[in-house]
């Protein structure tokens, strides 16, 4: 099991490392199938650690394994270390799952491209970093291994380089997770000063001295899991990641870099149990989150964007989930949305790689004859995300929102707004759907739909397709997993780790399940009238036009508040302190050394009789004080 | 005892009359304009300096200082002098600058420090006058210590005497190339 | 014979010597220079006779007239370089002759 725990982590780098010492030598295909072959190799790795684990009995499920001793200063000692247990073998499936399936898909999208070694090379690098991150068995080597799929994300989401606003993003996306790296690394020299240790044993038994270490503690953690996350207020980034390519918003924005901000408050969770204040802020933001990302997906032209968003919503149920305690809810619904969402972008990747690269929805129409097979797995994609059953959405979105009339008063709160949520996730989902796929092809269609015999040449080579229809399957099935308190394998899976607060009763669960479907299919029944069938116009309400298509004017107020002093601040100390001083005084410096060589190159007068005089005169004085002196 | 002190008397007289008229010939040689007669006033210098020696029984030094430095090195002096024409500089011409007068501010700061150590620090040990022999400053006294004691500076003069010899023909002789026009800086 | 001491002697050696030094420095033409420096060297050359004849030591004099030797090649050598000066028709003034200025 171990030795398995480290090929399913090491593959993936091992792929890096060959792409990138071979480049050339590799034919561009072949660093792709290297990289799909390492992270193969990752799951089927991860499916032994997972059978061997299932041969142990419940409570010794809980395996370390340290490599060696990374870090050592004076009695703190860090090791290389991972764990295999439950949560991170969960994890561990579906990270390299999803992403072998992605990295499959990437083959046929990225085909092509001059670059795409180095796309192989940075998407086997990010895999890597995430099964460091899920594989951690202390919290140093999961902040390495988040700062690490930090820095993934940047290099992908700025792979086409030569486009300013790729770039941007990218820097945008890397800026706001590192406010969230600072916190998290803040949190931990606390726990360090606290527990002396940041291994998972030593951390999680111990009870923390203090509230206000412990809700520090907290505190620093829940924002580097917002920032990771792109939970409220460190949100901003992620409609801007979408400037990557296609498959990379599948992996990274959707269904595993995103989640981590969960796994770490799950994996915590002994920690934020101690700091019950933080846990309800995690579970506040994730609402709010849910309707404001909810509202702002019904104004987005841009497929990508309105997906974005959607996982924006998403995670905010994760972040609900996890911070009332409904931890297994919380992986059900993160495996869940791994399947739909990655489904989700990989069909509209399909549409963009028909249409030649367009993502604006306004061009779009009629596809659901021409691009049949895309439409489909977009709609099974669709509803799983509206949460209508059977797909999955409905069985992990549920069980949430049930756990959460579980949870006193503060609980009921949130489901109010996880039931708007629903609604808005269907109107926004089945806007998309139909504004994309029903309706007559568009002139821009007309024009720019590749040329193909039949439709099966148009969606895409077999790499795309099949990895678009394995995902759909999955979504299809992957909700009967969990079910209720019927039927809670996940949860008696993840117990040893992740005991749950809250338990929905049968009744809580029937009552919040029905509305949900409801709520949910109203807002498709509107998104239907409004957009399917035209049979009625979008309302126009200016004011909330402006406010959702400027994202509830997010970036304007970071600009002013963090931006602008910032530049103000730099551009003063440079005028003022760095030009003046730092400068100056070299400039000054080599001014005073040339003139105190011009001053004395003076004394060479060249005329004897100055220098003889000075001779004498030195005699004259040099006699007085030999004298003297005797 | 007359006679001693008449003796006496009679030094100091000499005495006196070489030290004024070396002194005065001294200034006279940094006073002239002319070279020329700047370069007869160090010849009187010269002889009232034997005249001083032959005082203080150094024969040889005298006789040497007439026949080497006013026989030889004034006759090259002459010579030059005659060569150049009458270039004559005006030292004491016009407002004293500040090189003159620091010039003569050093001057007298050294004379006025001799005279102090001279006087002041030297007060107890010059007083005895060391009694001196027949032979002292006779020829063959000197050659008998410039062949013994004092061999290797008598080597080596021969050899600074040679390298100016040398020097000496090095410098007035021809140079091939034509003479370019001076370059004053 | 007594006559004047050995103090009087230096008194005159040291003026002499100031003398010269006057004239290194006053004066424009090297030739005049040249003289000047002779006296100094001649103020050194009494006080070495004057102390050889107070301590009844020889030494002073073999100093003595090993300065003259040195003297006299030295004025060889800066005679030569006036002659060759005046033959580049140069100023045969100090101060213009400050090519090594810095």
């Amino acid at each position: 099991m171990i030795p398995a725990a480290w090929i399913c982590l090491l593959s993936p780098l091992a792929a890096t490392l060959l792409i990138t010492l071979g480049w050339n030598r590799l034919s561009r295909r072949g660093a792709g199938y290297l990289a799909t072959l390492s992270v193969a190799v990752s799951f089927v790795a991860a499916i032994v650690a997972f059978a061997a684990l299932l041969g142990d009995s419940p409570n010794e499920r809980y395996h370390p394994s340290t490599l060696w001793s990374w870090l050592t200063a004076g009695q703190l000692d860090f090791g290389l270390r991972i764990v295999v247990d439950p949560l991170s073998v969960f994890m561990m499936l579906v990270v390299s799952g999803v992403g072998m399936l992605i990295v499959l898909y990437s083959i046929g999208y990225m085909d092509g491209d001059d670059e795409e070694r180095r796309y192989f090379a940075y998407m086997a690098l990010f895999v890597f970093s995430m099964l460091l991150l899920v594989q951690a068995g202390n919290l140093l080597i999961l902040l390495v291994g988040w700062g690490l799929v930090g820095l993934s994300s940047y290099l992908l989401i700025g792979f086409w380089h030569d486009r300013p606003s790729a770039v941007a993003a990218a820097k945008k996306a890397f800026v706001i997770n590192a406010i969230g790296d600072a916190t998290f690394a803040l949190a931990l020299f606390l726990l360090i000063q606290r527990t002396g240790s940041l291994n998972f044993e030593v951390v999680f038994t111990q009870s923390i001295h203090g509230s206000w270490a412990i809700n520090l503690i907290a505190l620093g953690l829940l924002g580097g899991a917002v920032a990771k996350s792109a939970q409220l207020p460190l949100h901003t980034w992620l409609p801007d990641a979408m400037e990557g390519p296609t498959p990379v918003s599948a992996l990274i924005h959707a269904a595993t870099m995103v989640t981590a901000g969960v796994y770490l408050i799950v994996r915590t969770g002994s920690l934020f149990e101690q700091a019950p204040k933080v846990l309800e802020l995690a579970a506040g933001l994730g609402a709010i989150t849910i309707v404001m990302a909810g509202l702002i997906a019904l104004v987005q032209v841009d497929i990508k964007r309105v997906i974005a968003y959607s996982t924006m919503s998403q995670i905010g149920y994760m972040f609900l989930a996890a911070g009332l305690g409904a931890y297994p809810n919380a992986m059900f619904h993160l495996m869940t949305h791994a399947f739909f969402k990655a489904l989700l972008f990989m069909a509209a990747g399909l549409v963009i790689h028909a249409l030649a690269g367009e993502q604006d929805m306004r061009k779009m129409g009629g596809l659901n004859r021409l691009l049949p097979f895309t439409y489909v797995c977009f709609a099974i994609g669709a509803l799983s995300l509206a949460g209508i059953p059977p797909f999955a959405g409905f069985f992990s979105k549920d069980s949430i929102l049930a756990a959460a009339l579980d949870g006193g008063w503060y609980g009921e709160l949130l489901w109010v707004a996880g039931m708007v949520g629903t609604f808005l996730t269907g109107l926004y989902a089945f806007r998309m759907l139909f504004i994309v796929f029903w309706g007559e092809p568009s002139g821009f269609v007309r024009e720019h739909l590749m040329p193909g015999s039949h439709a099966h040449a148009r969606e895409g080579p077999l790499s795309m397709t099949s990895t678009v229809g394995t995902l759909a399957v999955l979504t299809v099935i992957g909700g009967f997993l969990q079910f209720a308190n019927v039927w809670t394998p996940l949860t008696t899976w993840l117990d040893p780790v992740a005991r749950p607060l809250v338990e929905a009763s049968g009744t809580q669960e029937a009552v919040s399940s029905i509305l949900a479907v409801a709520l949910g299919a109203a807002g498709i029944g509107i998104a239907w009238w409004i957009y399917g069938s035209r049979k009625a116009a979008a309302p126009r309400i200016a004011w909330a036009q402006n406010l959702l298509e400027h994202k509830f004017y997010f970036d304007e107020a970071y600009d002013f508040a963090f931006y602008r002093p910032a530049v103000f601040l730099a551009t003063g100390l440079s005028r003022w302190i760095e030009r003046p001083l730092v400068f100056g005084s070299v400039r000054e410096l080599v001014q005073g050394v040339g003139l105190l060589g011009r001053d004395t190159s003076r004394l060479q007068t060249g005329l004897v009789r100055t220098y003889v005089l000075l001779i004498a005169a030195s005699i004259a004085v040099l006699t007085v004080v030999f004298v003297a002196v005797r | 005892m007359i006679v001693a002190s008449f003796a006496n008397v009679l030094v100091w007289a000499i005495w006196v009359l070489a030290a004024f008229a070396c002194l005065g010939s001294g200034i006279a040689v940094i006073s002239f304009t002319n070279p020329f007669y700047a370069s007869l006033s160090l010849i009187g210098n010269l002889a009232s300096l034997a005249v001083m020696y032959l005082l203080l029984s150094a024969e040889f030094v005298a006789a040497a200082q007439v026949l080497v430095y006013a026989g030889a090195v004034m006759v090259m002096f002459l010579f030059v002098t005659a060569y150049l024409g009458n270039r004559a500089d005006a030292p004491w011409a016009g407002a004293p600058s500040w090189q003159t007068l620091g010039a003569v501010a050093a001057c007298s700061a050294l004379f006025v420090e001799v005279i102090v150590v001279v006087g002041l620090k030297t007060s107890g040990r010059l007083s005895h006058q060391g009694k001196i022999d027949s032979s002292f400053g006779r020829p063959h006294e000197i050659g008998r210590l410039f062949l013994t004691d004092h061999l290797l500076a008598f080597e080596i003069t021969s050899i600074v005497l040679l390298i100016a010899a040398v020097g000496g023909v090095i410098l007035g002789s021809h140079s091939r190339d034509t003479p370019t026009k001076g370059v004053q800086q | 014979m007594k006559g004047p001491d050995v103090v009087w002697y230096l008194c005159v050696a040291g003026f002499l010597f100031s003398t010269g030094a006057l004239g290194v420095l006053i004066r424009r033409s090297p030739l005049i220079v040249l003289l000047s420096l002779e006296i100094m060297l001649n103020g050194a050359n009494l006080a070495l006779i004057a102390f050889s004849r107070h301590f009844a030591q020889g030494d002073g004099q073999i100093f003595a007239l090993t300065v003259m030797a040195v003297a006299a090649s030295e004025v060889v050598v800066g005679l030569g370089l006036i002659v060759a000066i005046a033959r580049q028709k140069l100023d045969l003034d100090v101060d213009k002759l400050s090519t090594l200025r810095g």
